[in-house]
């Protein structure tokens, strides 16, 4: 098995921390390298995200390319919603080809969700088949059996959701992308640590575990990604934390106060999950606010953060 | 299946003047595309909008079932000679099985057919099969992961169900939740315990193979 920088620290004591860049709508890689440069020393690896809500993005292959040639360890996204086995398996060899280790293997939103709602999803596979074809890959040879001209040699990811239904369910399918291949997990959006615990306990397998953090720029951000986007799940009482935040401040002081606190509350929720354990780290996914990499983790007292050997 | 919006129908027959309409009295009826009224109110509609109705074909049965239909078609004969366009209000099937019985006219969908389903009441279907040709019903509790989560994931749920709705609409309910459900009660949940693999897609390869036993009966009348 390949060793990668996020997985030398995964295995030692480290509590790592992985952020994530939404690649632009468009070629511009400025606009990439430029959100890189904000957020690449606060962490140990970077997530490239794969045409999230089936949004068409710059490719996360190419991407991962760019974020190497910039001394920076990608961790490449892969959605089964828009290829086939034929275009997914070439997808590996050419990460492969590109010096990508990392790779994290998703189901993918629903297009519908997006801005391209008529496009045919291919769903030709889910996420722990596609684990099942990255492992099988690795033995060196492809789904036909022929041999492979070079065998790609991958640290394989996955992800998994604490707030989704049924949870018991939820538990088997982390077992089951563990005997399928995973070796590392990152979570979606935590806000209820007690749940997170719970979803924990369910989980006999041991594996790594990367816990998701988007910090909340106000309560209407809340409020809509807890009703719009599928899979989190915000409390009441941090939704009225953010509103209190603000009371009865001018705009511009408003949204000053509700952000900070939005960052309180997601320092808050790092220093509870640091205490867990079977967590080995953080995942902070600003969504566009590249800037609150470097804050949480220096007010959450992670940085500096390890050297590269 | 549900009738094309009228806008969507004019625009189809434009250039077209005499038509013949044709329906049945089986899944056409029961959709209440093609039934006897709806037959009824396509003819007051088209003539509104000057257009001739020729003639009316209601098929006892389905459309589908060949030797009923050309039975029919020969009692009609005459006017189907004379007709521009035949309007086939009923699915997908009916459409191309008049194309292939009367290749010499155009017929034209006055449906979009999307699922086979089950009819609960009148007007109100559920799409229950995508024909996908790998029937896994008995292990999945009688509901069809292919046909009922929105993605066709076989080790599901997905990340994006919440308290049993489908991710992509809160009216869809999750499939995945009602697998589990019900092989929870079935006491048979090691069912969807362990990893189902990838599915061989190339049983359904479109258009689907000459059935075997056809194939076989052709080579025997060569041998």
């Amino acid at each position: 098995m390949v060793e990668t920088h996020l997985s030398r620290l995964l295995n030692s004591s480290e509590f790592v921390v992985t952020a994530e860049v939404t690649p632009p709508h468009g070629s511009d890689k400025e606009q990439l390298l430029s959100k890189l440069a904000i957020l690449k020393d606060f962490c140990d690896a970077v997530n490239v995200t794969d045409n999230v809500r089936g949004i068409p993005s710059l490719s996360s292959m190419a991407c991962c390319h760019l974020l190497i040639d910039s001394g920076v360890e990608p961790i490449m996204q892969l959605s089964s919603r828009d290829r086939n086995r034929i275009a997914f398996e070439s997808e590996i060899y050419g990460a492969s080809a590109l010096g990508v280790k990392n790779i994290i293997f998703v189901t993918g939103d629903h297009s519908l969700l997006g801005s391209h709602p008529h496009a045919k999803m291919v769903y030709d596979f889910d996420s722990i088949q596609a684990l099942q074809i990255a492992t099988h890959l690795m033995g060196g040879h492809d789904l036909a059996g022929a041999p492979l001209d070079g065998v790609p040699d991958l640290y394989l990811g996955s992800t998994f959701n604490p707030n989704a239904d049924p949870m018991e369910m939820h538990a088997w399918r982390v077992e089951k992308k563990i005997e399928a291949g995973a070796q590392f997990f990152q979570t979606q959006a935590i806000y209820d640590v007690g749940r997170f615990k719970e979803f924990m306990r369910l989980i006999d397998k041991r594996t790594k575990v990367l816990a998701g953090i988007i910090p909340l720029r106000g309560p209407a951000m809340a409020e809509f990604m807890t009703r719009n986007i599928p899979g989190i799940l915000i409390p009441d009482d941090i939704i009225k934390r953010l509103e209190k935040a603000g009371e009865g401040l001018e705009e511009s002081e408003r949204q000053k106060a509700v952000k900070s606190e939005g960052l309180q509350i997601a320092i808050e929720t790092i220093r509870e999950i640091r205490k867990m354990n079977g967590v080995n780290g953080i995942h902070i996914m600003g969504v566009g606010w590249e800037e609150c990499v470097p804050l949480l983790v220096e007010d959450a007292g992670l940085y500096p953060r390890p050297g590269r050997e | 299946m549900e009738l094309k919006s009228a806008e969507a129908v004019l625009s189809m027959l434009r250039g077209k003047q005499k038509i013949v309409l044709l329906g049945d009295s089986g899944c056409a009826q029961l959709c209440e595309v093609g039934g006897i009224l709806q037959l009824e109110d396509m003819q007051e509609f088209l003539e509104q909008n000057e257009k001739e109705v020729i003639d009316t074909i209601f098929i006892e049965g389905g459309i589908c079932n060949g030797d009923v239909l050309r039975n029919e078609l020969a009692a009609h004969k005459d006017f189907l000679e004379k007709a521009d366009v035949l309007l086939i209000q009923a699915c997908g099937v009916a459409v191309q099985v008049l194309t292939e019985l009367i290749p010499e006219k155009e017929s034209f969908p006055a449906t979009d057919s999307k699922s086979l389903g089950f009819l609960e009441t009148r007007h109100v279907h559920h799409e229950r099969c995508v024909t996908c040709g790998d029937c896994i019903l008995h292990l999945t509790g009688g509901i069809c992961p292919y046909a009922r989560c929105a993605k066709g994931i076989l080790n599901g749920p997905c990340g994006g169900a919440m308290n049993g709705r489908c991710e992509r609409d809160e009216n869809t309910d999750c499939a995945w939740q009602l697998i589990y459900d019900r092989l929870k009660m079935l006491g048979k949940l090691d069912n969807i315990r362990r990893i189902w693999d990838m599915r061989d897609w190339s049983a359904v390869s479109r258009p689907l193979f000459v059935s075997q036993h056809v194939l076989k009966s052709e080579v025997d009348k060569i041998g």
